[in-house]
């Protein structure tokens, strides 16, 4: 029994160690502009930060004006702690509020506003919908998620694990079904329930054969 | 045990069964509720499905998982010395074990679709946004390993239904186990150097946590009928609930309080009631704190007559504390999605 908990216990942390390479939640620390703040003149891009990396690919971020038309011009990109999205030239005076919903380090999703202020009207249009995605910026995407994943031991091992247990799952089964074959049917309890039905059942399939 | 006497039985474990699931969807449905993702201008969010459904099949996965975990430890609680006695309430045991990893492997895959359909909102999740998720994200390797882990407990499960006891106890009690390792990588982390330890404490609260619900289901519902066995069984098991107690609550403890701490812009104690981080974790202590008493009074009011062999009021007072652990189970899981601070 102690042997069996030290063994547990090594396999713990074999498995905190390979499943989660430092991985943590994430919080916003920072933005530009900044939260309530008043802005004369209209900011070309607005940047979120926050105090670990974000993950690439499900970062999503709109600024939403005050006739509730869009502003972002583009879809968020990704560096380290920081997701900055560029804007359209901004339009009316009022609050303009940044909406993020971003992937945590550790596999949730994040999501918040932050809320700013334009007191001086500019000169541009709002758009109703949300900017169509560059092709260019989705590959970039997907091969920075690529090597993210590479880095996280990419779903290979676990393929791997999975694989395994249905091979072990399957032969075990067929084991059991040829041992089981040419005796008597097995213990009266046992075929009774709908599990061992199963087993019970087969070796009269493998006899017929 | 004749024919007769199983139906009865059969009924009052499912019962008990019942009230544990219910009690946790009911949590896990109430605490999500109030921990629900706010709503932000122009960033599409999830559908009450994925809502809701994620943390109902989630908890439904780890009941599963601890009823798998609790079943196993049957055969060492009841000895093998008089297969006579015990092995009509032990292959009923490997039975719904085989069917209860089933279930665990079945929910754990739901679970993975449904975290994918949570980053994606809006769109049913194609098997390529799945294999995305299982590639990038910690959880979803966790919960496939978790899978594995639950299918090659179904495997060798049905080598025990076949082969009875000859199949090691001690194997199936492992791989349920493994089984729960990689759980908490579906909840919070923390960067630091307290990183592993904060995991290892959590795997043990998982681990405590399924045996000590786990078995008691296994005692309360399979054996509890069975006066003799009963005898044999909770004094052994006693000791594990003992054990499992001050290992949940002590590594509960650990692993919340400093995954808050260290959790940047969290101020402690303040944020213990003020985040709903925060009062999560005080519902859960809450809980466990009611479960003392419960847990007491099976050990030191209830015990001594059962190993005298009278009659007892042990099936009420399992059900009402199974109660409890489904509550606690339910907030658990609430905790793994809730934002900290």
């Amino acid at each position: 029994m102690r042997r069996l908990v030290t063994v547990l216990l090594l396999a713990c942390a074999a498995l905190g160690l390979a499943v989660t390479p430092a991985q943590a939640h994430n919080v916003l620390t920072g933005s530009d502009p900044k939260e309530g703040a008043r802005l004369q003149a209209a900011p070309e891009q607005v940047t979120l930060e926050f105090d670990q990396p974000v993950r690439q690919g499900f970062a999503q971020v709109t600024v939403t004006g005050p006739g509730g038309g869009r502003w972002e011009a583009a879809k968020a990109s990704v560096s380290g702690v920081k997701v900055v999205t560029k804007l359209r030239p901004l339009g009316p005076a009022g609050d303009y509020v940044i909406g993020y919903r971003i992937l945590s380090a550790d596999g949730h999703p994040v999501s918040g506003k932050v809320t700013f202020a334009l007191t001086v009207a500019g000169t541009g249009a709002a758009s109703s919908e949300a900017p169509a995605a560059q092709p260019s910026a989705q590959a970039a995407d997907l091969s920075a998620q690529a090597s993210e994943a590479a880095a996280n031991g990419g779903a290979g091992m676990a393929i791997v694990w999975v694989v395994g247990a249905l091979v072990l799952l399957g032969g075990g089964t067929v084991v059991a079904l040829r041992r089981a074959g040419p005796a008597p049917s097995p213990a009266p309890e046992a075929a009774e329930r709908s599990p061992g039905h199963e087993t019970a059942a087969s070796p009269h399939r493998d006899a017929a054969e | 045990m004749t024919v007769t006497e199983v139906r009865p039985v059969a009924r009052a474990g499912a019962r008990m069964l019942g009230g544990l699931v219910l009690a946790a969807v009911v949590s896990v449905v109430v605490a999500s509720t109030l921990t629900a993702e706010e709503a932000v201008p122009g960033i599409p969010m999830p559908g009450p499905l994925v809502e809701y459904g994620l943390p109902i099949v989630r908890v439904v996965l780890d009941l599963a998982a601890a009823v798998v975990v609790g079943l196993s430890l049957l055969p060492k609680l009841l000895g093998f010395d008089d297969p006579g006695s015990t092995e009509p309430v032990m292959s009923r045991a490997r039975a719904h074990a085989v069917t209860a990893a089933w279930i665990w492997a079945i929910t754990a895959l739901v679970t993975i679709v449904f975290y994918t359909a949570e980053l994606n909102p809006g769109v049913v999740p194609s098997l390529g946004m799945i294999a995305t998720y299982v590639g990038t994200v910690g959880a979803g390797q966790g919960l496939l390993f978790s899978t594995a882990c639950a299918l090659a407990y179904a495997g060798i499960g049905l080598l025990a239904v076949r082969f009875g006891e000859k199949v090691p106890a001690e194997l199936r009690i492992v791989i349920a186990l493994f089984g729960l390792l990689p759980v908490p990588v579906t909840g919070h982390a923390v960067d630091s150097v307290w990183h592993d330890p904060i995991m290892i404490s959590m795997e043990l609260h998982v681990m405590g946590a399924a045996v000590w619900t786990g078995g008691l289901l296994a005692v309360a519902a399979m054996v509890a009928p069975r006066g003799d066995l009963l005898a044999l069984a909770l004094p052994k098991f006693s000791k594990v609930a003992t054990i499992s107690l001050a290992l949940v609550s002590l590594s509960g403890l650990v692993s919340g309080l400093s995954t808050m701490a260290l959790t940047t812009g969290v101020e402690l104690p303040g944020d213990l009631v003020a985040s709903e981080y925060g009062l999560l974790v005080l519902a859960k202590v809450a809980l466990v704190a009611l479960l003392i008493p419960l847990a007491a009074n099976i050990r030191w009011r209830l015990m001594p007559g059962i190993a005298a062999r009278r009659k007892s009021s042990i099936a009420a007072w399992a059900a009402m504390e199974l109660v409890v652990m489904g509550l606690a189970y339910g907030v658990a899981v609430a905790l793994t999605r809730a934002p900290i601070g």
